[in-house]
């Protein structure tokens, strides 16, 4: 029910309700030249100790002097994270079709797994970390596991939530139940299945981070925190950016595909919208 | 359990609707509660028949056992641990719905405030926390503010979204009674933005306990995430296992309790009445 | 009888995408105080637009607007809006949104009580106040609307298809409704609609708007009595007006 509030809330005009979409580009682009200015000359006028804080040149500069280091790290954390990821999709949808329509495991293992969404599953790392050690597996179970419920969930709600009069014309025309899955219930749940894709790219690159902090050797996240530990701050923001890069590359990729497979649902009309409107 | 990314706040509205079609469920399903006992029952039964060992896989009743006798540790660090939990949480409560407000009705604020924070949610906020820990300390001040943090943007994100789509013609109405903004504000513009920023608040209560474990990994002595690190480097699974369960009750008495509020504040909205007419 | 709404070479043109948008107009009209005006024409010919011009919602782009001299150039406040959705509030029972008017006006809903609770009664709501606009059917809702619009006695009421998302039958009630309601206080009433004998069964006169960009192609006086029941629109006169304008968008290709 709040699905289709909210669907329609987006297509509503809002003109004049000041959405936040309104936003004056030029005042946005300077406002952050000035930022990035006034970071700089801070940090160099009242000579912050670069334990403290790091000016966005060092952190340029870092960037480029520890290329082969981040590099190195990138890869370990890309290999945990997209992994991960992976297996959370092949595992996820399939579970999720199950739990639809099986009534059992709708009454048993769904609200289960409600509830432990709302647990922080990140509290299991360090026990994976004693099982698995402190190489790729702990790292890629943990990423596995954040992502796994935001797909699982919203994939049930997809799958569930086909309104009856499609069920009855589906029905009517004699379709038998794969061509009736394949032709309606699968493209309709589409847009619900991606919701909980996304949710879980982002939490994807969160998950492996948190895992590294907790054992490893490898990774952006055991690079940050080794850096800072160090005091190196340049280094640390360095990490941070590449990391938040690797976030949004993820992310970038489901977007894509969900432009490609979903094109006619309304969120991407919308964003084909707002782009042109840019 | 991370606050994702801009522009998705469609993902955080739906997943609302999800909680509360569920909360619906939940609630009026016995099934619930029997397929939690069955669930314990049966992880009790493949412990015992398959003789797991308990440094791989603790038993439900080992963990019970192993609650018990550490009760007075868990006890503190609980805590602790709570402590910086509700401290993060609310002040991104005092902190981010005036923001929210002020990014939705004042322009200044929304082409300044506004893109920074968009921009700002693009980093994982977790990936801060080491530096947290190093400019605040290995204390609570650190934990604290990392819980903030990730509380922050939820509220934050969702408050503009709430506060800024009233209906054109809701909006047509309300200018056509010339009424002054503060009235205006109080009878129809909050109330209509409440749902939405419920699902925000929602949101910061699940990400407030992640903030705490992940603050106490990575610098800090004390609290049940830093007590599940410890525990379980010293390979009592029992007792991190006892640990992992308390946080996730603390995690849930937040989540619950930003729902008891929401069941007083918006009885009448759609999500909430889907609730009371299922029980 | 003096005129109370004038329009000017009112013309609006939206800018789009594409390039501008000729929404309607120039359009010349005026209306004289506690006229019923239909305007009348198919989906996208800009009626709504014209009546959110005459509220002061939307600024025309060319010519200009006056109620009682007075040139519209902000939004007015002494008009009742109703639009094609209910627009209620959840959080208030249906008694509660028609005091909104007054509440938001900084008006004490305490003396507007009786008032209101008289409007909801004449339209047969009157055991349904305590209830949430959720819990009624859309007839009832878009009724407890035009008690909202009404409340605050305003000398203009400005409707924007406020049938069109009805079902028939409630349709048919709701005009003999509405007919009532104005009956019993006349007010100046610009009446959106695109249902041919809907707008002659209310309307003093007929505003016949063309399709995009919209122009008022003709207006027509409907002189006939009122209230206009079942026996006066089974009427050749009545169905003589129905004709005449079923033919103008005939020969538009309408219908």
């Amino acid at each position: 029910m709040d699905t289709k509030r909210t669907g329609k809330r987006n297509t509503a005009p809002t003109e004049h309700s000041g959405a936040p979409r309104a936003v004056d580009h030029g005042t946005t682009a300077a406002f952050f030249l000035a930022s990035f200015l006034l970071w700089e000359v801070i940090v160099r006028i009242f000579h912050v100790p670069r334990y403290i804080i790091a000016p966005p040149s060092a952190v340029m500069t870092q960037m480029a002097a520890r290329f082969t280091d981040i590099y190195k790290h990138t890869l370990a954390t890309s290999l945990e994270t997209f992994v991960g990821f992976g297996i959370a999709v092949l595992v996820g949808v399939p579970l999720a079709m199950a739990t639809a329509f099986s009534r059992f495991l709708r009454q048993t293992f769904y609200p289960l797994a409600v509830t432990l969404e709302m647990v922080p599953k990140i509290a299991f790392a360090p026990i994976f970390v004693i099982w698995l050690g402190f190489g790729f597996g702990s790292k890629m179970v943990v990423v596995l596991l954040v992502c796994f419920f935001p797909i699982l969930i919203n994939g049930v709600f997809g799958f569930t939530s086909l309104p009856t009069e499609l069920q009855y014309l589906s029905r009517s025309t004699g379709a038998g139940a794969i061509r009736a899955f394949v032709k309606i219930r699968l493209p309709y749940a589409l847009p619900q299945l991606f919701v909980g894709f996304k949710g879980a790219a982002v939490n994807a690159t969160i998950g492996a981070t948190i895992a590294e902090w907790i054992g490893g050797n490898a990774g952006l996240g055991y690079f940050i925190s080794m850096s800072t530990g160090l005091f190196r701050m340049d280094i640390a923001i360095a990490a941070i950016i590449v990391l938040t890069a690797l976030g949004l590359l993820l992310y970038g990729i489901v977007l894509w595909v969900e432009t490609k497979m979903i094109p006619w649902h309304v969120s991407q009309r919308a964003r084909i919208n707002a782009t042109g409107s840019a | 359990m991370a606050a994702p990314i801009p522009f998705d706040t469609e993902r955080y509205s739906q997943i609302g609707g999800i909680f509360a079609k569920l909360g619906a469920r939940v609630k009026a399903s016995r099934t619930f509660l029997l397929a939690t006992v069955v669930f314990v029952v049966g992880w009790e039964l493949v412990v015992y028949l398959f003789e797991i060992p308990s440094y791989l896989l603790p038993s439900p009743s080992n963990i019970a056992v192993e609650f018990y006798q550490n009760f007075t540790i868990i006890w503190r660090s609980t805590l602790v641990t709570a402590y910086e939990t509700f401290a993060g949480f609310f002040f991104a409560l005092a902190l981010g719905i005036p923001f929210s407000l002020g990014v939705a009705f004042y322009r200044p604020l929304r082409n300044t405030i506004y893109p920074a924070t968009v921009a700002l949610q693009l980093v994982p906020k977790i990936a801060l926390a080491p530096l947290m820990i190093t400019w605040f300390g290995f204390g609570l001040t650190s934990k604290i503010l990392i819980v903030f943090l990730l509380c922050f943007f939820p509220i934050l994100l969702n408050g503009i979204l709430g506060f800024s789509s009233l209906g054109t013609e809701l909006t047509y109405f309300l200018t056509s009674t010339g009424a002054r903004s503060k009235t205006g504000f109080l009878k129809v513009r909050m109330p209509a933005a409440l749902p939405q920023l419920f699902v925000g608040i929602k949101w910061a209560a699940i990400n407030a306990t992640v903030g705490a474990t992940t603050g106490e990994w990575v610098g800090g002595d004390a609290g049940l995430g830093y007590l599940i690190k410890f525990t379980s480097g010293d390979l009592r699974i029992n007792f991190a296992f006892a640990a992992i369960v308390t946080l996730s009750l603390l995690g849930l008495f937040l989540f619950y309790l930003v729902v008891l509020v929401e069941r007083q504040l918006i009885p009448w909205h759609v999500s909430q009445r889907s609730t009371s007419g299922m029980v | 009888m003096c005129d109370s709404i004038t329009l000017y070479g009112v013309k609006k043109v939206y800018d789009s995408r594409n390039g501008p948008v000729h929404a309607i107009g120039p359009a010349d009209l005026s209306i004289r105080k506690g006229e019923f005006v239909s305007f009348l024409g198919p989906s996208g010919c800009g009626k709504s637009t014209l009546v959110l011009m005459v509220a002061g919602l939307l600024p025309p782009t060319e010519g200009e607007i006056r109620i009682d001299g007075v040139v519209v150039n902000e939004p007015r406040t002494d008009v009742g809006i109703v639009f094609q959705t209910p627009v209620l509030v959840d959080w208030r029972s249906v008694l509660g949104n028609v005091l909104l008017q007054v509440e938001l006006r900084g008006l004490d809903p305490a003396q507007y009580r009786a008032h209101a609770v008289e409007l909801l009664e004449s339209v047969g709501l009157g055991e349904f106040l305590k209830q949430r606009p959720y819990e009624l059917s859309g007839g009832m809702q878009q009724r407890t609307a035009f008690c909202r619009a009404l409340l605050h006695d305003p000398p203009i009421v400005l409707m924007d298809e406020p049938l069109g998302a009805l079902d028939a039958m409630t349709r048919t009630r709701l005009r003999d409704d509405l007919e009532k309601l104005w009956l019993g206080s006349p007010k100046s009433v610009l009446f959106v609609t695109h249902d041919i004998s809907e707008a002659v069964q209310l309307s003093d006169r007929v505003v016949v708007i063309t399709p995009r960009p919209g122009r008022v192609e003709r207006e027509i006086t409907v002189d006939l009595p009122h209230p206009r029941d079942f026996d006066v629109r089974q009427s050749p006169e009545f169905l003589g007006y129905v004709k005449d304008i079923s033919d103008i968008f005939m020969q538009y290709g309408v219908i």
